[in-house]
């Protein structure tokens, strides 16, 4: 029982479950001690603190992407289906 | 909603441009700004609806043409959603954000329609993502035995001084971008969408598209992924020798 305690301390984690994890770290929807891990892990692994930016500036890049600057088709309508909403329902709250 | 904080203490000259350039993008009020809207909707406020409409049109469009054939019944179906809100806004009871309530109707409006256009297409495209299975990244970039299994064969190569800005710059990798979250399976553009496009907050994620946040960070995940490699097809295209 103690043994298995111990096992689960810090074990080793490879590039490749750093890199599965990149998101949910970023996110901090990690446990502590995964966090930890992989915090260690970025600071001595030059090829996971690249990926782990590049997950963060597409995080951020798609963000910034241009939005499309449109109105519905038929925003007339919508706006007549809103004013008689108001007018048939009792107004204010 | 310091997401950054983790990333931040490794400090690099791109963190700190995200650090700057993620605060207003995030937009972490949305779902606040929507219910002081609810208020001036309620009171009949027409400037109020149209203030609505504008903030989310073009993300319920995104979402729905993931369900339905093409971009002219994505209009109809938000169309019908926005018809919903309005003969809805009465009985809406503040449960949820006002913003997970419309997406939510959107949704469920665009399932139907979807079911109703392209049967077997909708249902199969839902299949086609599991949110189970390790390859998220290609596992070939990584070596497979020895002491060195699991560690990177392929490193990413770093994109020098690349920022969210210079990357924006560049019409051809928006281009690129918007045309690899475009072709993204619905599972995972919806997240996408809704996260990181949109900035709504992980919690609401979940509520609307009715997943577990684990779920949503394996399909944000595979969702970035994706993304990712596009950027990195683009960069080492543009730096042409190789
Ligand atoms: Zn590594």
């Amino acid at each position: 029982m103690a043994k298995e305690e111990v096992k689960e301390v810090a074990p080793d984690i490879t590039c490749q479950e750093v890199a599965q994890w990149a998101s949910a770290y970023l996110e901090e929807h990690v446990g502590d001690e995964r966090k930890h891990q992989i915090t260690v892990h970025l600071a001595i692994c030059a090829g996971c603190e690249t990926y782990m930016k590049q997950i963060a500036i597409v995080r951020d890049t798609v963000g910034l992407l241009p939005k499309w600057d449109e109105q519905p088709s038929d925003a007339h309508r919508l706006r007549q289906a809103f004013v008689a909403w108001v007018h048939r329902s009792p107004s204010g709250k | 909603m310091n997401v950054d904080t983790s990333l931040v203490t490794k400090s690099t000259h791109y963190l700190s441009g995200a650090d700057r350039i993620s605060v207003p993008c995030r937009i972490p009020t949305e779902g606040n700004r929507d219910n002081v809207l609810l208020a001036r909707l309620r009171q009949g406020d027409e400037g109020a609806f149209a203030e609505l409409v504008t903030r989310h049109h073009s993300a319920l469009i995104r979402m729905a043409m993931g369900h339905v054939a093409n971009r002219e019944v994505a209009e109809e179906v938000v169309q019908d959603t926005w018809i919903a809100v309005i003969e809805g806004l009465e009985r809406f009871e503040g449960r949820s954000s006002l913003r997970t309530w419309i997406f939510g109707i959107l949704i469920h409006k665009a399932k139907d329609r979807g079911v109703r256009e392209k049967r077997h297409v909708t249902f199969s495209s839902f299949e086609a993502v599991s949110d189970e299975g390790d390859e998220v990244i290609d596992p070939s970039r990584f070596h497979q035995t020895g002491e060195w299994a699991g560690h990177w064969a392929l490193p990413p190569q770093p994109w020098d001084d690349q920022t969210p800005e210079k990357l924006l710059a560049s019409q051809q990798a928006v281009n690129a971008m918007n045309r690899a979250i475009e072709s993204l399976p619905q599972t995972l553009r919806e997240v996408l969408t809704l996260r990181d496009i949109e900035g709504v907050e992980a919690k609401e994620v979940c509520e609307i598209l009715k997943i577990t946040e684990t779920n949503l960070y394996v399909r944000l995940h595979r969702a970035r992924e994706r993304v990712r490699q596009t950027v990195e097809t683009y960069m080492a295209g543009g730096s042409s020798a190789v």
